[in-house]
């Protein structure tokens, strides 16, 4: 195996690292409530630019950056729940995109009202340089982002299975009428998992701030990339999420150092329609 | 009696639209609502009726505008001869992927119809036969009559008009068909309806199938009022989004709900984007945005279900008070 | 009963509409439309035309006696029509073609605009024009370069800009001038998006070097808006072309040096064609570490006190922004519009084609380095060129190239960061 390959596959794997660590916040959402967030890329977005305020204002890198946008999305989930979630997800599923989309479209154009198209980027000091592992070589910033999204999928896996917070969650995701029999509130346990899905896609955001481009369109071009890694992970699965980001990284790099860069994306929508026939309910989703 | 009479009011005066207003460009926001109109009611039938929320549904509105501009640049016949074509390929296109898809409950559906659009769209803009990444355009000036090129809006007003009326007339033949029984029954409950013997797989194909061929007629008809599709226009994500919401904001599973949706939006867009549009500060999106989300918030079943509602209750208004109000809480 | 609040929405929408119409009956003002990407993907290059837009309105409205001898500039308004005033109606395409055909007839005919230009993005360009020969409005493209614009028989389209069978000249030139001069120039490799920009240009770039006896020796296509450009990388990397062309938007040219710094990755030289190059957030997010990339450019500050220097300085008091080439060229094409109309000395649509048709425009007339405007029988404006520029310290383009239009001479290899 050249050693060209392995490059391909570290840097696919780091790649999907960062895809696993934006999705996490949406099939956790999903799984939990059944409610598909089409402002999910917004969000990101929205991290990425409270990582651009802290620096231009604060001088600041991620260090302080990242927490703060994980606080002011994870705020911001809760508002948006209990001010529209909370009802439109009463109502039909095409209600629950209608009102995503129209926040979607609220959210991004509220930005470049502000901001202005632009695009933006934090300096490469913030978190700089590039490691050099036998000659694999490994951007810092992808690297971080890469370590931090093992450890959100860790803790929020762990959350879910191994604290109360999770068992209530989950049995509010259940069933929410039982749950509510037994002395747990389904609306503060739903706003709590909107606070941690919202404050893991700030956090993601910005940790992608310190090596991508930051405009208000962004969002658009991860979006997608999300749902489909959720729905090969199965809706609602952390650690589905993660395999499913770190698989499609891959196949997504090594086809397009293979076979060329405008294939990649028709290998990996056509290999999820495939996976899909054979198994619905996705890598690890429940049946 | 009464709704009969009704129905030939509204359609009277949608007649008469565009010669009370008749300047261009308000011809012009006439036929883009009835166009929309056609799509959303076209997605209606399976979104709405059948309960599948399908977010792919530009893959057979672009075969539509594919076929028709391709019929122009490959063979240079009339982009009209493309119709039949782009209806034959969506509804291939809709059996290959509505066997394996339509067996996915919910939200499975809605993302493997996203990613097949999305394939659609790559697949497209790597092909150069089919104009690759520059796109097909149709007849820069027209031959004929039948390039149906015109610069006047009104005669694509008309024509959009009469293939609206035959989509709502299917839809409606559709919803008093067995197959419209069926899929009520599998709306409710599918478990239920299989059990009670409704081949619920089958019909949800056709239902799918019927939705993919009207659809691509909407996408025949975009590409020849506007003269060009590319792949974002043709095949991009954002056109299966508006038909959705048009029908979600309309009404999603009535009859006119589609129509009431693009009446609203069409001109919302257009006339948001012409008053603020030109600052460049992205304000027409913010008021759009927060348009869509309010509706969906106080509104979540539609502005036409608001109505039916609040007609029901002024007429049992005397004898149901009571009953009334509470089933109007949101 | 539900039909009447159907008709009611319908009735609705075109009152306001009709109202929304009704602003139109002014003297002494020429209307003019320019229809581009406000918002979308593409909202940065479409709101830095709208701001050079607005410069050149009012370089031509009020008296600016220190651009000298500068067409439209020395008295407020327009001489031809006795000092009338020129507006710009701008409308947003929202990148999309439909939108951009909507508001372009809406600009005909509500606002009764005397011309348009426009609309950045050559298919919605396609669109846009085709409602103004319809209606026998003049539309002046001064960015879109597809090639097809011009081949469709259109009497009211012309483009002022270089198209990509124009860039093939400079670059080959450019290459055997560098050879001459001791750089090695004999693979060259084009990496290029899947847009139509991209694409057109790519394929134009390979059969012009393909019939001048040098074949491109790779070509690396990438989907445009990219999440990861590694492979890509890492494929030039591997196969080390002496020179790499680069045809980029603004995204991925950002993505692209990031990720050529991270993977330790110089070619001996880099063109780029443009755009994305040219964007001023390229140069200030990334230009430190793109040091040396040479750009085809047809835009060049001068020297301080030059009619281009000050126009660069009014568009940096109003964006503060540098002024790119695609701005320039937009507001090229928007000079040469006006000075059309000015010479019409009418805002009939008819006489503006006549005098456009008349068009001739010698380089010192310009603010832009084309070798002057005349349109053929197609409407392409047969003197357009361009120069080659490069970022040498990472701040400011310079020309390098050709010779005579040199500030510095090119620097090889590329530097990088």
């Amino acid at each position: 195996m050249s050693f060209v390959i392995v490059q391909v596959i570290v840097g696919g794997l780091l790649l999907g690292a960062v895809y696993a660590l934006f999705s996490s916040g949406l099939t956790l959402v999903w799984g939990m409530m059944n409610v598909v967030n089409f402002a999910h890329g917004d969000f990101v977005m929205l991290g990425m630019y409270v990582a651009y305020l802290v620096y231009s204002l604060l001088g600041a890198g991620p260090l302080i950056g990242a927490p703060l946008a994980m606080l002011v999305l994870a705020t911001l989930g809760v508002v948006v729940y209990f001010s529209l979630i909370r009802d439109i997800m009463k109502g039909p599923m095409l209600a629950q995109i209608l009102g995503t989309f129209g926040l979607a479209l609220l959210l991004r154009y509220s930005v470049f009202w502000w901001f202005g198209a632009n695009f933006l980027t934090l300096p490469e000091n913030v978190v700089g340089g590039t490691l050099d592992l036998f000659g694999i070589r490994i951007q810092a910033a992808r690297l971080l982002a890469g370590i931090v999204a093992l450890v959100v999928t860790l803790g929020l896996h762990l959350l879910l299975t191994r604290t109360s917070l999770g068992s209530k969650m989950l049995a509010v995701a259940e069933d929410s009428t039982a749950a509510q029999l037994m002395g747990i509130r389904p609306d503060s346990m739903q706003a709590v998992a909107w606070a941690i899905a919202a404050g893991a896609t700030g956090l993601a955001g910005a940790l992608i701030a310190t090596f991508f481009y930051i405009v208000p369109t962004v969002g658009e071009t991860l979006a997608i990339v999300a749902f489909v890694t959720v729905s090969l992970g199965g809706f609602g699965s952390v650690p589905g999420a993660l395999v499913a980001g770190l698989l499609i990284g891959v196949i997504e790099s090594l086809s397009g150092y293979l076979i060329g860069a405008i294939y990649q994306d028709i290998v990996v929508y056509s290999l999820f329609l495939g996976f899909l026939w054979f198994r619905p309910q996705g890598l690890m989703g429940k049946s | 009696m009464r709704r009969l009479a009704w129905l030939s009011v509204a359609l009277a005066l949608v007649i008469a639209y565009p010669l009370l207003f008749s300047t261009p460009f308000q011809q012009r926001l006439g036929a883009l609502v009835l166009l929309y109109a056609i799509a959303a009611s076209a997605w209606n039938i399976v979104g709405g009726y059948a309960g599948q929320v399908s977010v792919g549904h530009v893959v057979f509105f672009g075969c539509g505008a594919y076929a028709a501009m391709g019929a122009y640049a490959h063979f240079a016949l009339s982009p009209m001869v493309g119709i039949p074509a782009g209806i034959l390929f969506s509804v291939v296109i809709a059996a290959v992927v509505g066997v394996p898809t339509l067996r996915l409950s919910g939200h499975y559906f809605s993302m493997a119809t996203i990613a097949v659009a999305e394939l659609a769209r790559l697949i497209v803009t790597n092909t150069d036969y089919l104009g690759a990444a520059v796109g097909l355009s149709g007849p820069t000036v027209p031959r004929n009559v039948f390039d149906l090129s015109f610069i006047s809006a009104l005669p694509y007003y008309y024509l959009f008009l009469a293939i609206l009326i035959i989509t709502l007339g299917i839809t409606w033949w559709m919803t008093n068909s067995r197959i419209g029984f069926y899929l009520r029954a599998i709306k409710d409950s599918e478990r239920a309806a299989r059990s009670l013997g409704a081949p619920a797989s089958r019909t949800k194909l056709y239902a799918y199938m019927l939705s993919a061929g009207l659809t691509s007629v909407a996408g025949a008809l975009y590409a020849m009022m506007f003269g060009f599709v590319d792949p974002e226009s043709g095949l991009g994500i954002l056109i299966s989004v508006k038909m959705l919401i048009m029908a979600a904001l309309g009404g999603a599973g009535l009859l006119f709900g589609p129509l009431v949706g693009a009446a609203i939006l069409v001109p919302l867009e257009e006339i948001s984007n012409s008053l603020l549009g030109g600052k460049g500060a992205g304000l027409t999106f913010v008021v759009y945005g927060a348009i869509i989300v309010l509706i969906a918030r106080f509104q979540p079943g539609g502005i036409l279900d608001l109505i039916k509602r609040r007609l029901e209750k002024y007429r049992k208004a005397p004898e149901t008070i009571v009953a009334a109000g509470t089933s109007h809480a949101p | 009963m539900k039909f009447n609040h159907v008709v009611g929405f319908l009735c609705a929408a075109a009152v306001s509409l009709a109202l929304a119409g009704q602003a139109c009956a002014q003297d002494k003002t020429v209307k003019i439309g320019a229809v581009f990407p406000l918002s979308g993907n593409a909202a940065s290059a479409g709101n830095h035309a709208k701001a050079a837009l607005e410069v050149a309105m009012d370089i031509i409205n009020n008296a600016h006696p220190e651009l000298g001898n500068f067409p439209l500039a020395k008295n407020a308004g327009l001489a031809g029509l006795g000092g009338a005033k020129v507006e710009v109606v701008f409308a947003d395409n929202q990148g999309s073609p439909a939108t951009g055909q909507n508001q372009a007839l809406r600009l005909i005919t509500e606002e009764k605009v005397a011309a348009l230009t426009g609309a950045y993005q050559s298919g919605i360009t396609l669109t846009a024009s085709a409602i103004a020969e319809k209606y026998g409005i003049p539309f002046l493209t001064g960015e879109s370069v597809a090639a097809n614009l011009t081949e469709r028989g259109f009497k009211w389209f012309f483009r002022t800009t270089p198209i990509a069978s124009d860039f093939v000249n400079v670059y080959h030139d450019f290459l055997t001038d560098m050879k001459a001069a001791g750089a090695k120039t004999d693979n060259v490799a084009l990496v290029h998006d899947n847009t139509e920009y991209g694409t057109s240009v790519a394929n134009t770039l390979a059969t012009g070097f393909k019939e001048k006896g040098q074949p491109i020796a790779l070509d690396v296509a990438y989907p445009s808006n990219a999440t990861d450009l590694q492979s890509q990388v890492l494929q030039l990397k591997e196969k080390k072309p002496d020179v790499v062309i680069m045809i980029s938007y603004t995204s991925d040219a950002i993505l692209f040096a990031k990720t050529s710094q991270a993977q330790d990755y110089k070619p001996p030289m880099i063109i780029a064609d443009d755009s994305g190059y040219s964007d001023p957030s390229f140069i200030k997010s990334v230009g430190k570490i793109s040091q040396g990339v040479f750009n085809r450019s047809s835009w060049s500050i001068g020297p301080a006190g030059s009619p281009t220097a000050i126009i660069a300085k009014l568009y940096k008091e109003k964006t503060g922004d540098e002024m790119d080439d695609t701005a320039g060229r937009e507001m090229q094409g928007f000079f040469v519009l006006v000075d059309a109309i000015d010479r019409a000395g009418s805002s009939d649509p008819a006489k503006i084609q006549a005098a456009l048709k008349a068009t001739d425009l010698k380089p010192e007339q310009l603010m832009m380095g084309y070798k002057g405007v005349k349109f053929d029988d197609k409407g392409q404006n047969i003197l357009a060129s361009a120069v080659i520029i490069q970022l040498q310290d990472g701040e400011n383009y310079v020309a390098v190239w050709p010779k005579a239009n040199a500030e510095k001479a090119p620097i090889v290899p590329y530097k990088g960061w």
